[in-house]
């Protein structure tokens, strides 16, 4: 017979109900039922299998929040003492995430995303985790050998990714005069002066170096005076057998000035003085081959 | 003192022994060990103490060192005698000062992860009778799942207890199965 909750009234040689083996499960049994109880749990195969079967169902009740308020107090204080009703109850809300309405597609996409995961490439077995362990080894290993064998191949590389930076001269330098007494000879004639720079005369000049926009050490250059002047602005690259196309940008984006074939080294773009004014700019690097234009470096610079 | 602190390890003879005088079949002395302990450990809980199969093993243990004295003069069934140990063990279990409940082990994601593999794996590994008697008895719940089981109970032409205990057998099937499966890890 099924009672309102789904349990059975059943009585059998045993002589205990279902619900008598629920109350002995969660503590709840008599003083004077206990030990009778627990007699019989040595004499009755019926019985003990019968208890093994109302922890099972226990655990499902408990999964499947059937329990009263009291009951899943005592289930969790009394009940959940051992390792096997650990497992039985992990089963039961695994039952109760496979089968339940509310749950089913959150279900199956659990077990598809994990199995595919585990079964694509084998992961879950053990020489992979070997395997992987055993391949970082090395790669530490391979590293410090390199550092500790080879350091001038960390050297080279360490100066690829960071090269070193020749401090711009814009300070007077000293000169040095030669010692001995001789009066210096007048020169009469003049050096020629290059062709680029006689037609655009050079007044402010400042080597570059890639950054990212909010780099606190941006080079400060003053705008100079005159119609002809240029500022001159050196471009540090690290792969110096590529041509370059130069934009100068101004910070918010707009296009000021572009050279689209820049050969080097070195890499100079000359800006005519009077296409700049006071603020921030920037200046894109483009590999000039590539048709898209994407950008391989970006120079910033303030001009007062 | 934890009631495992005061575990003796088991010498293999007195193991032997115990199992020889359970039954001198070993798979069946095997089988008999695993039920009376699955008993003790059951009663032990009742009885309210936190650490069950602690307790359930020093009963064992000593149980295991007596038989070279009993066998020969013991008479009646075996399983009875550990009843009487494990009284003395609860006794004295009760007189040690209490000891904090040992905190549960924190089932992961990935040991979820694990079980509802095997059950995946162990439900394609019941006959399609069981199968769709599992997927029926645990689909709805509440009341939906009392009129569900009337009717999967009327359809098979049997009462709601028999539905229950075929059930619950093929359940206990599915526990044995994903057990086994974890152990294995062959999910």
């Amino acid at each position: 017979m099924a009672n309102n909750n789904g349990h059975f009234e059943q009585n059998n040689s045993s002589g205990f109900s279902d619900e008598t083996i629920r109350r002995f499960l969660l503590g709840e049994l008599g003083e004077s039922a206990q030990p009778l109880f627990e007699q019989q749990m040595f004499t009755d195969a019926g019985l003990d299998a019968r208890v093994r079967l109302a922890e099972i169902d226990l655990a499902d009740d408990y999964a499947f929040e059937r329990l009263s308020a009291a009951d899943r107090i005592l289930f969790e204080e009394r009940f959940m003492v051992t390792s096997r009703r650990r497992r039985e109850l992990n089963v039961s809300s695994a039952l109760r995430d496979r089968f339940s309405m509310r749950a089913t597609v959150a279900w199956a996409e659990k077990i598809t995303v994990a199995k595919r995961w585990r079964h694509l490439f084998g992961f879950n077995r053990p020489a992979w985790k070997i395997a992987f362990g055993v391949l970082i080894l090395l790669i530490l290993f391979g590293t410090v050998l390199l550092v500790v064998k080879e350091p001038q191949i960390t050297q080279r590389i360490t100066n690829k990714v960071f090269p070193k930076r020749s401090a711009p001269r814009s300070s007077p330098q000293e000169v040095h005069h030669p010692t001995n007494n001789l009066v210096p000879e007048h020169q009469t004639t003049p050096a020629p002066m290059a062709l680029h720079d006689s037609a655009n005369p050079l007044t402010e000049s400042a080597v570059l170096f890639p950054s990212p926009p909010d780099l606190g050490k941006t080079p400060t250059l003053t705008l100079p005076n005159g119609e002809n002047s240029v500022v001159r602005l050196r471009l540090a690259v690290l792969d110096q057998t590529v041509p370059y196309r130069a934009e100068v940008l101004t910070i918010d984006g707009k296009s000021v000035f572009s050279v689209d074939w820049l050969g080097g080294p070195p890499f100079n773009v000359d800006v005519s003085a009077s296409l700049l004014k006071s603020g921030k700019y920037q200046i894109r690097l483009s590999d000039a081959r590539d048709g898209s234009k994407k950008e391989v470096a970006s120079y910033y610079f303030w001009i007062q | 003192m934890s009631p495992a602190k005061t575990l003796h390890i088991i010498k293999q003879e007195d193991f032997d022994r115990l199992l020889m005088w359970l039954d001198p079949d070993p798979e069946r002395a095997g089988l008999t060990y695993e039920k009376i302990r699955w008993r003790l450990v059951a009663i032990l809980a009742s009885r309210g103490c936190t650490c069950p199969e602690e307790l359930a093993d020093e009963t064992i243990d000593r149980v295991a060192r007596r038989v070279i004295d009993i066998q020969a003069s013991y008479v009646g069934d075996q399983a009875i005698y550990f009843l009487g140990v494990m009284n003395n063990v609860h006794h004295e279990y009760l007189k040690r000062p209490m000891m904090p409940r040992p905190p549960a082990p924190d089932d992961n994601v990935e040991t979820k992860e694990r079980t509802y593999l095997c059950l995946e794996k162990c439900l394609h590994k019941l006959s399609a009778n069981s199968r769709r008697m599992i997927e029926q008895y645990y689909a709805e719940d509440k009341r939906a799942k009392i009129d569900l089981r009337k009717r999967i109970a009327a359809e098979l032409g049997i009462g709601l207890s028999t539905l229950r205990l075929r059930a619950l057998r093929v359940r206990d099937k599915l526990q044995t199965c994903i057990e086994q499966c974890l152990e294995m890890g062959s999910f």
